[in-house]
């Protein structure tokens, strides 16, 4: 049975030694029935932390966790115990069972052991592609095959929730692409409610219909990973969802004073502000272009290519310090003068802090 | 190092390993070569040139005395020995759980019951030996298989618990969480996952078992009081008389005692290594 996950003022203190650490501080949080929700978060903020909370494997210091309306855990109490949630999971490190085959491992979550079982298996098997791994041991699979045993394991019981921790981090860039596509198809296949967790926003755009980023313990924006993307709440935030330019500015009047461009901002009040722009919302151009404005003159310093596009680093002509990347589809020549264009409806403004 | 070329340092490592192998087969073959001896060339040759005409006269005189003790001692130490390591290696996984419990009452406890355990360990059992031959003589368990086995049993549990926790800290964490996960109670995942990970530990735990009981020599010295129904190191001692000693004869008892623990090592300790190499390479997806 396919639940609602529902966290309401949950923290999370850890003694270390005579100090108290607070790693999540009140995280409210609600993953409906079927959906796919990710977290984001650099290292060390408590994703792990939330996972094992939700796992029942951490309890929490205060607030409650919620499956559907059944309380699971409450202030320091845990009410069901993991073994009893049904939940599928993929630890960051795998955890597979070393003295047992894959068959094996993923059967050790199932509870009745009959011929329908085996069906079930083999058929997860061969939608993950290891149908042809089953009799090995982990140790002689390959990384991407211990993942999709791990992943095999966490499917196969029916979870009530699926709960994948940094489950792509051990994958080299080849195969990662295809398992975030696996793990997307599998949610949605088995209709599943799931969680995933990571620091790389690469993995939320591809598997996630709701993100969340998780900053100094507690959730800073939660939302579509595209609203995340495009509006930001804060510059850690942007910073966090993908590459960002952070420039400082001035408003004055509903204007935007950045670099050397104006820009038309009514809905910002009047200061210094930090102004965030993406590398592909900026383009380096000799003439004017429809739709952008200018920022001024600026130096071609690094031009690079990227695999699909170029990468340029520029400076503006009177600021040397400060250095844009700038993607652009085509090289340019270092030292090269150009005029650096930005899509105005794109530019990201921040409160100063 | 890297002066030496890599057969250099192979047959280096050859040559050192043989150096140790040498050193410890040389009290083995003292006492084969001199267990072999006439009473007259014990005394008379060196003791590591081996005797002109062998005999096995010191070996049958000795076996006479020695074969009931030696079965003694296998009845008693080795089911003390399995028993022991099995409920030591339980006692090592609930203390594992209960230190990674998440109530502080059983965190407490969990310390509490560990150093009292490692605190059995460390006691002489000479110091409570006394107490405890009072009760077993209350029992009428004196010169009796039940009192050596409840003895061992007393003294040897704390010390399999406290090596099986040695090996229990190396558990991956995140394998014994998996397991919860996956619904498995305590019971099954210490037999499916937690026993066969820590084979190595058990196999060391066992040999480390058998060979302190095996050559306990206080123990069966106090509970047994008969001459011949003791267990093997009370009677191989009893060669060495208070009349003068006969060295070709202690020698072949001290050999036929070391028979049992010598086979088990080396029996187990191809498990024992066999399993560490599982263990090491297996553990590869799961830090
Ligand atoms: N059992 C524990 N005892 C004490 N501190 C802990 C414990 N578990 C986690 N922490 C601390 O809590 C903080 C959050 O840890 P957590 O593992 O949840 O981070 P994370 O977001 O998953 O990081 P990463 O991206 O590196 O996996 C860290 O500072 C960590 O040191
Ligand atoms: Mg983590």
């Amino acid at each position: 049975m396919v639940v609602t996950v529902k966290l309401s003022k949950v923290t999370k203190t850890f003694k270390k030694g005579k100090r108290n650490v607070e790693v999540l501080r009140g995280v409210d949080l609600v993953v409906e029935r079927g959906a796919c929700m990710g977290v984001l978060g650099p290292s060390g903020t408590g994703k792990t932390t939330l996972m094992r909370i939700i796992a029942g494997l951490e309890v929490p210091s205060s607030g409650e966790v919620y499956f559907d309306d059944k309380l699971v855990s409450t202030s320091n109490r845990i009410i069901v115990p993991p073994e009893n949630r049904n939940i599928g999971m993929v630890f960051q490190s795998w955890a597979l069972y070393p003295n047992m085959k894959a068959y094996d491992n993923i059967a050790f979550a199932v509870k009745n052991k009959g011929e329908e079982t085996r069906k079930k298996i083999e058929e997860i098997a061969e939608l993950l592609d290891i149908l042809h791994v089953l009799d090995r041991y982990p140790r002689e699979l390959s990384g991407g095959q211990q993942q999709r045993v791990a992943l095999a394991r966490a499917l196969a019981k029916d979870p009530s929730i699926l709960v994948l921790d940094e489950p792509f981090s051990n994958l080299d860039a080849r195969i990662r692409d295809s398992a975030r596509a696996l793990v997307k198809k599998v949610q949605k296949e088995f209709g599943v409610t799931a969680l995933v967790v990571s620091h790389d926003p690469a993995d939320i755009f591809s598997v996630a219909d709701v993100a969340g980023v998780l900053l100094d313990g507690n959730f800073a924006q939660v939302g579509s990973p595209l609203e995340l993307y495009d509006s930001p709440v804060s510059a850690s935030v942007a910073r966090l969802v993908g590459e960002i330019n952070e420039l400082d500015g001035v408003v004055e009047g509903g204007k935007l004073r950045v670099l050397r461009g104006v820009v038309e901002r009514r809905d910002c009040q009047d200061g210094n502000v930090k102004v965030g722009i993406r590398p592909e919302d900026l383009r380096v151009s000799e003439t004017e272009v429809q739709g952008m404005i200018s920022l001024g003159k600026v130096r071609v310093k690094v031009s690079s290519y990227t695999g699909s596009s170029f990468r340029l680093v520029v400076s503006p002509l009177e600021e040397e310090k400060v250095e844009l990347y700038v993607n652009s589809d085509r090289p340019m020549p270092i030292n090269s003068e150009a005029v650096l264009l930005a899509k105005p409806e794109k530019i990201k403004v921040f409160k100063n802090n | 190092m890297s002066e030496f070329g890599p057969t250099v340092k192979a047959f280096l490592h050859q040559l050192i390993l043989a150096i140790f192998v040498v050193i410890w087969l040389i009290p083995i073959y003292a006492m084969v070569i001199n267990g072999l001896k006439s009473e007259f060339d014990v005394t008379s040759t060196p003791v590591f040139i081996p005797p002109l005409h062998p005999s096995l006269t010191a070996f049958a005189a000795v076996w006479s005395q020695l074969d009931v003790p030696l079965l003694n001692s296998v009845i008693v130490v080795i089911p003390v020995s399995l028993v022991a390591t099995f409920i030591g290696a339980m006692a090592a996984y609930y203390f594992y759980l209960l230190s990674v419990s998440k109530r502080r009452s059983l965190n407490f406890m969990s310390n509490t019951i560990f150093s009292l355990i490692a605190l059995a360990t460390f006691m002489p059992y000479q110091a409570v030996i006394i107490p405890l031959t009072r009760i077993e003589a209350n029992w009428g368990l004196l010169n009796t298989y039940g009192g050596a086995i409840f003895a061992f049993i007393l003294f040897y549990i704390p010390t399999a618990a406290l090596l099986m926790s040695m090996f229990m800290a190396v558990l991956p964490r995140d394998i014994i969480d998996a397991a919860r996960i996956d619904g498995s109670g305590d019971l099954r995942t210490f037999f499916r996952i937690v026993v066969p990970l820590t084979i190595p530990g058990i196999i060391s735990t066992l040999i480390f078992n058998v060979i302190e009981m095996w050559n306990n020599f206080f123990i069966p010295l106090v509970l047994f009081n008969v001459a011949k129904q003791t267990l093997i190191p009370v009677a191989v001692e009893s060669f060495t008389g208070g009349y003068g000693t006969l060295y070709n004869e202690s020698f072949a008892a001290a050999f036929l005692a070391s028979i049992i623990p010598l086979l088990i090592f080396i029996f187990l300790g191809r498990y024992f290594i066999r399993g560490l190499v599982t263990l090491g390479t297996g553990g590869k997806g799961a830090v």
